[in-house]
């Protein structure tokens, strides 16, 4: 079962209810556009895609439906989820706002930024390019300052230039191939926030 | 939490002290109001009135850092009172034991301390063995050198006049919470504690934490539904990010990571257990070679065989005592051995204390490497206040990182349960998952030493890496299988015969000679035999009643849903409390929740087992050498208090706490420049450094920007009205903020002294929204608690003053 | 006409987590105003055109000596017998829906004369878009309540303090837990219960939760 579809119980009924339009992304002090009268969105709610999530705040991790448009793929909508135990479709503020960190806040990096060195801006890069620079950047890092003994002669075979940070936001297969490629690495400097 | 979300509802005393769950696990507060439907009692202990105060039946204030103070009074109270649970003292935990001869405490300070190194020489603090090897034990707890004893004697001292003077707290407001409290020291009734950062974060946190266990375990509230030791943790997956060892001095499933004395697999595995001569003891941690054997066959697969100690060798190992956590690694960086980083979804310019070091310390690298889904202060430091670019040599690397709903996998909440989630839809542009940009750099990195010669490439070409999908893109369902584990050939265990390459079930049935793999054996079980992703289920049935919902995701271990539930039961398997009985002992088998172990109760002296089984003797320890600072908790003042001397002892700061000592690495004990005691902490409607959510107009729009609440008197003295701006400084830094003139904060009446605290937020940073204002943390001091290094946030020394 | 829809706001449940602010927000999406802290959570500080649900923040000392901090969460209380719509006596500007008894506003509300509504709201509710001249309130999310779902802000409340239902429903939900809250404050209420179908249960005197929480 990939997607969880929650069967909605839809009742006909005619309302005169309206949406206002106006981006709700970013700070926004323009008017409120319009008025539309009509049921774009629930009637959008209806037939969309329903996803199964989870808030990442906090560690409670109540149950979020995320609600995008079949045909263009994009999300629209994100509630609580009913049906989770916990949280049995609760949302604090921060979880109650978790579509503005979707694609739809303007905010969002979307393309790789790179800041040379005594540079004063950011640059936008390929992502492969990324990818294979951060690569020979890690192996001349590590060619240059491996230690295979230590002052005793002990043999240690780690790399102490090379450190890590984060994170606790992640999903947990991301966080075990960090421990894995950071440790194969011969990292013994990785942390991150469950130590703060 | 050994317990979790849902259970709070059945606690009939929820003491939430170094939390403010309202405000920071909002949706907690459903269960906490569900057990005052029911008649719980909340109580609040917070140096602030808050959104959880707002809910609680008691509230009490303390000073910030007193809290072993508070608890030790609690200590006292129900030693005295004979508040205790007994069965459950003398059953279940080592009350009974004798403690060693030489073992002793003198002001403050116990035996064994060596003032030159700042460490302890615990040989001392043991309990004293027969000549088979067991603990010498008192059942009468009269021997004055028992444990019950021991403690009764160390607490004496925690007068509750004494706690007052040192707290703040009212006596009326003392002898109230430990009234209600220690009423639970009774069969039928659970208390429990909701606990975090206002825990944690001091030089005496992990002894906060420790003290409370104590006080439930002479309640007898550890196992039992509405129980527990509750850890509210701070962020999302930090339970997983835990689990999995993003840290130092861990490996995946709390396995040790190996040091330099420790060459060969033997070598580390005579180090990595005690095993106990009791044979009641379930000794659990005589699996650890399974455990890492499975951990290495899940890293290096086939190039693991016994004959190369399964690829141990290839493993890093720092030297003995070497510390890495996050402010010696930035001492390090501040020292220039730091050259690469990767900051990997967090914000240390903003988080980590005396962030004006870390941030200093971010200039002296050669590069950083940052993944995030908005910008932040950390990737762009280089052109934060103070600095001039075009003298800033770090290269800097910004990766667009997917968010949670844009990506398919596991997260494990606070009580334990690793719940599936899915990929809602595709993120715009270049963004990827943070499972891809670690699995495409690994990948190039294996090319390139596959393809050029380098530095000990032996583990990088060695390591397991085949985790893409037919796209070639990252999959969390083969790492999630990877973690689980597979039987790697066909294995017969107990007359069962399971096939290579089926997942295994759960990690009794891992194997130490290579034919199981599990990249970490607590999450063995979290998929079925046939490759189900247990992780993923949504099914409600409660067949307990009491909420814990067996097939409703998956939960470490083995799907256990409450930890120790075997000390809810009495000696026979009886409930103590039958009315909420989390297990029971019926017709020689376990009915309920997945019992801590399959064996009978412990009166059946021949196959029966004692309860704590990962406890080397099987018990709890009220008595035990695991701490840095002693046996016993001590109350120590905070490393920057407003008091010359500690009104408990002659030791004023916690002995065993690593000095730091750079030129940026300042600290200001009793001085009359910054006298009022601040503490930090977050709002509901922002995250941690406000690094996500700053940049979502519905949360700024709510929470703008940097403040200080102060006390009605505070203001008065010092010409502030609510809303002014104002300036708070430490001896290492000043953030620009407004007052927020409060009811909620009022000064502390301690000793003869009248003490003003403050507190702010450290959810802002000066990049979005343009004036928000700065972190708070570059006010706090680089000091962390003496077990982990945890810095102390809660407790440290400012002035504030109207901006002129 | 049916006995129609109700909210009970239980202000003794609630634990400020705002939920319901930014819910609506999302649901009917509004944008986020640009704010300052003004010495209070409270933000923004009042309703808008653009915030149709607002948790007020009081504090203060209690008669012990105490702090108290009451949380109200505040927003259009769908009178039965709506003054603003008596005021308007324009039914394609303010109606009622019949379903529901939810009091809608629409973009004719900009032919009407804002400071009389607002003025004969005894909430002091209705906020006037600077730009389009109309005014703005909380629908009741009759679109989600046409459609067999709750309003946002009664969806995301994770404490029960605010429940949507039937108006009998309520009424007597309502009261039970008046009765209840008496035994420890006897100054419990449910403000105005017969003439709104947004009952707000306070546990001390309405003005200190916010000078028009009640009528």
């Amino acid at each position: 079962m990939k997607v969880t579809r929650r069967e909605f119980l839809m009742l006909s009924g005619q309302a005169g209810a309206y949406l206002a339009l106006s981006s709700c992304m970013g700070i926004d002090t323009k008017p409120v556009k319009e008025y539309v009268e009509d049921l774009k969105k629930i009637d959008k709610l209806k037939t969309a895609k329903q996803t199964t999530s989870l808030c990442y705040y906090c560690s409670v991790t109540c149950g979020l439906i995320c609600s995008t448009d079949p045909k263009t793929g994009k999300i629209f909508n994100i509630e609580g989820d009913p049906d989770h135990p916990i949280s049995e479709g609760a949302l604090c503020a921060k979880g109650a706002a978790m579509l503005q960190t979707t694609e739809l806040n303007e905010h969002r990096l979307t393309k790789v930024l790179y800041r040379a060195p005594y540079s004063d801006k950011w640059e936008p890069k390929p992502l492969d390019w990324a990818m294979m620079e951060i690569a020979k950047k890690v192996k001349a890092l590590r060619d240059k300052d491996f230690i295979l003994k230590n002052a005793k002669g002990q043999e240690v075979n780690r790399l102490e230039s090379l450190a890590h940070m984060g994170s606790s936001k992640l999903d947990n297969e991301e966080c075990w191939a960090i421990t894995t490629m950071m440790r194969s690495l011969g990292l013994v400097q990785l942390d991150h926030q469950a130590r703060v | 939490m050994t317990n979790h979300w849902i259970d709070l509802q059945h606690a009939d005393c929820i003491l939430i002290m170094g939390s403010n769950a309202a405000e920071n696990h909002p949706i907690s507060f459903k269960w906490v109001l569900r057990a005052k439907d029911k008649g719980a009692k909340i109580i609040n202990v917070d140096p602030r009135f808050t959104r959880t105060s707002s809910q609680a039946d008691v509230y009490a204030a303390l000073r910030s850092g007193t809290d072993i103070a508070f608890l030790g009074g609690m200590i006292k109270y129900i030693l005295d009172n004979n508040k205790y649970f007994s069965d459950y003292v003398l059953n279940y935990t080592n009350a009974a034991c004798i403690v060693d001869e030489k073992f002793n405490f003198n002001e403050g300070l116990f035996s064994g301390y060596d003032p030159a190194t700042r460490k302890y020489d615990k040989s001392s603090w043991v309990i004293k063995k027969d000549a088979k090897g067991l603990p010498e034990k008192d059942p009468t707890f009269k021997n004055p050198r028992c444990v019950l004893q021991m403690l009764k004697k160390h607490y004496s001292r925690y007068t509750i006049e004494k706690v007052s003077e040192i707290t703040g707290t009212p006596v009326d407001d003392l002898k109230t919470v430990y009234e209600l409290y220690s009423a639970t020291g009774v069969a039928d009734k659970a208390g429990t504690i909701m606990y975090a950062l206002g825990w944690t974060q001091h030089t005496v946190g992990s002894q906060n934490i420790r003290t409370m266990c104590m006080i439930q375990l002479l309640l007898g509230n550890i196992g039992i539904c509405g129980g527990g030791v509750n850890a509210l943790r701070g962020e999302p997956n930090v339970q997983g990010s835990t689990d999995h060892a993003i840290l130092t001095h861990i490996l995946p499933g709390y396995l040790k990571a190996p040091a330099a004395s420790q060459p060969t697999l033997q070598a580390y595995l005579d180090k990595a257990f005690v095993k106990s001569a009791d044979p009641q003891s379930a000794n659990w941690w005589q699996n650890y070679p399974k455990y890492i054997t499975s951990l290495l066959k899940s890293w290096f697969g086939d190039k693991a065989v016994k004959d190369n100690d399964f690829g141990y060798r290839w493993l890093p190992k720092a030297d003995d005592g070497y510390d890495s956590t996050l402010l010696s690694m930035v001492d390090r960086m501040y020292e220039g051995k730091v050259k690469g980083f990767f900051v990997i979804g967090q914000n240390p310019a903003c988080s980590l204390p005396n962030a004006g070091k870390v941030r200093e310390a971010m200039t002296h690298l050669d590069w950083l490497v940052h993944a995030n889904i908005f910008d932040n202060e950390t990737a762009s430091f280089w052109k934060g206040p103070g600095l001039d670019p075009k003298k800033v040599k770090t290269e800097v690397f910004l990766l667009p990182a997917a968010a949670s709903m844009e990506k398919e996998g596991s997260m494990t909440n606070s009580g334990r349960w690793a719940q599936w989630k899915y990929k809602a839809y595709t993120p715009p542009g270049d963004v990827l998952s943070v499972g891809d940009m670690i699995y495409r750099l690994m990948a190039n990195i294996k090319k390139l030493y596959s393809s050029e010669k380098g530095a000990f490439p032996d583990p990088i070409l060695n390591l397991s890496w085949d985790y893409a999908d037919a796209k070639g893109m990252f999959d969390p369902v083969k790492v999630a299988k990877a973690i689980n584990g597979y039987f790697l050939e066909d294995v017969t265990i107990a007359d069962k015969t399971y096939k290579k390459g089926e997942c295994v079930l759960s990690f009794a049935l891992l194997q130490a000679d290579g034919k199981t793999s599990s990249g970490n054996w607590l999450y063995a079980g979290s998929f079925a035999q046939d490759g189900t992703n247990l992780m993923a289920r949504r099914k409600k049935d409660d067949p307990t009643g009491l909420g814990l919902y067996p097939q409703w995701a998956w939960c470490w271990p083995v799907n256990r849903r409450v930890l120790y539930n075997r000390a809810s039961v009495d000696v026979n398997g009886k409930p103590y409390n039958p009315k909420r009985a989390l297990l029971a002992w019926v017709d020689g088998k376990w009915v309920g929740d997945v019992p801590d172990g399959p064996w009978p109760p412990m009166a059946d002296k021949e196959k029966g087992k004692y309860p704590f089984i990962m406890k080397p003797d099987g018990i709890s320890s009220l008595f035990g050498p695991g701490m840095a600072e002693g046996p016993f908790p001590e109350h120590y003042e905070p490393l920057e208090g407003p008091l010359a001397r500690n009104l408990m002892s002659a030791q004023l700061n916690n002995p065993a706490i690593k000095l730091f000592t750079k030129d940026c690495d300042k600290f200001s004990g009793c001085d009359p420049r910054f006298p009022f005691v601040c503490t930090t902490y977050t709002s509901t409607e922002h995250w941690c450094t406000g690094a996500i959510t700053r940049w979502q107009s519905w949360l700024t729009e709510a929470q703008p920007e940097a403040y200080v609440e102060i006390s009605h008197e505070l203001a008065e003295a010092k010409g502030i009205k609510n809303g002014d701006r104002v300036k708070v400084e430490s001896i290492r830094g000043s953030v620009k903020c407004v007052a927020m003139v409060t009811t909620r904060f009022r000064p502390f009446k301690i000793g003869d002294q009248m003490i003003h605290q403050v507190g702010m937020t450290f959810n802002y940073g000066w990049l979005f929204p343009k004036d928000c204002g700065d972190s708070a943390n570059l006010l706090t001091p680089t000091v962390g608690d003496a077990n982990t290094m945890t810095p102390e946030y809660k407790a440290f020394m400012v002035n504030v003053a109207k901006e002129v | 006409m049916s006995e129609g829809k109700s909210i009970l706001v239980d202000t003794s449940r609630c634990t400020a987590c705002r939920g319901c602010q930014v819910a609506c927000k999302q649901w009917n999406q509004l944008p986020g105003t640009q704010t300052k802290n003004w010495g209070s959570y409270q933000n923004p500080a009042d309703l808008s055109a653009q915030t149709w649900k607002l948790v007020r923040f009081a504090e203060g000392k209690k008669d012990n000596g105490k702090p108290y901090w009451y949380f109200f969460s505040d927003q259009c209380r769908h009178c039965i017998e709506p003054p603003c719509k008596a005021t308007a006596g324009y039914e394609e500007a303010i109606s009622q829906d019949a379903q529901t008894g939810a009091v809608i506003y629409s973009a004719k509300t900009s032919e009407l004369n804002a400071k009389e509504i607002v003025d004969s709201c005894p909430y002091n509710i209705p906020r006037q878009d600077e730009k389009t001249k109309a005014l703005f309130k909380c629908t009741m999310c009759l679109d989600r309540i046409s459609n067999g779902q709750i309003p946002a802000c009664v969806k995301s409340c994770p404490t029960g303090a605010m429940v949507f239902g039937d108006r009998e429903e309520i009424l007597e939900k309502a009261q039970k837990r008046v009765e209840q809250l008496k035994k420890t404050y006897p100054k419990a209420q449910a403000i105005d219960a017969d003439t709104v179908r947004v009952i707000y249960i306070v546990t001390d005197d309405p003005s200190k939760y916010h000078q028009y929480a009640a009528s």
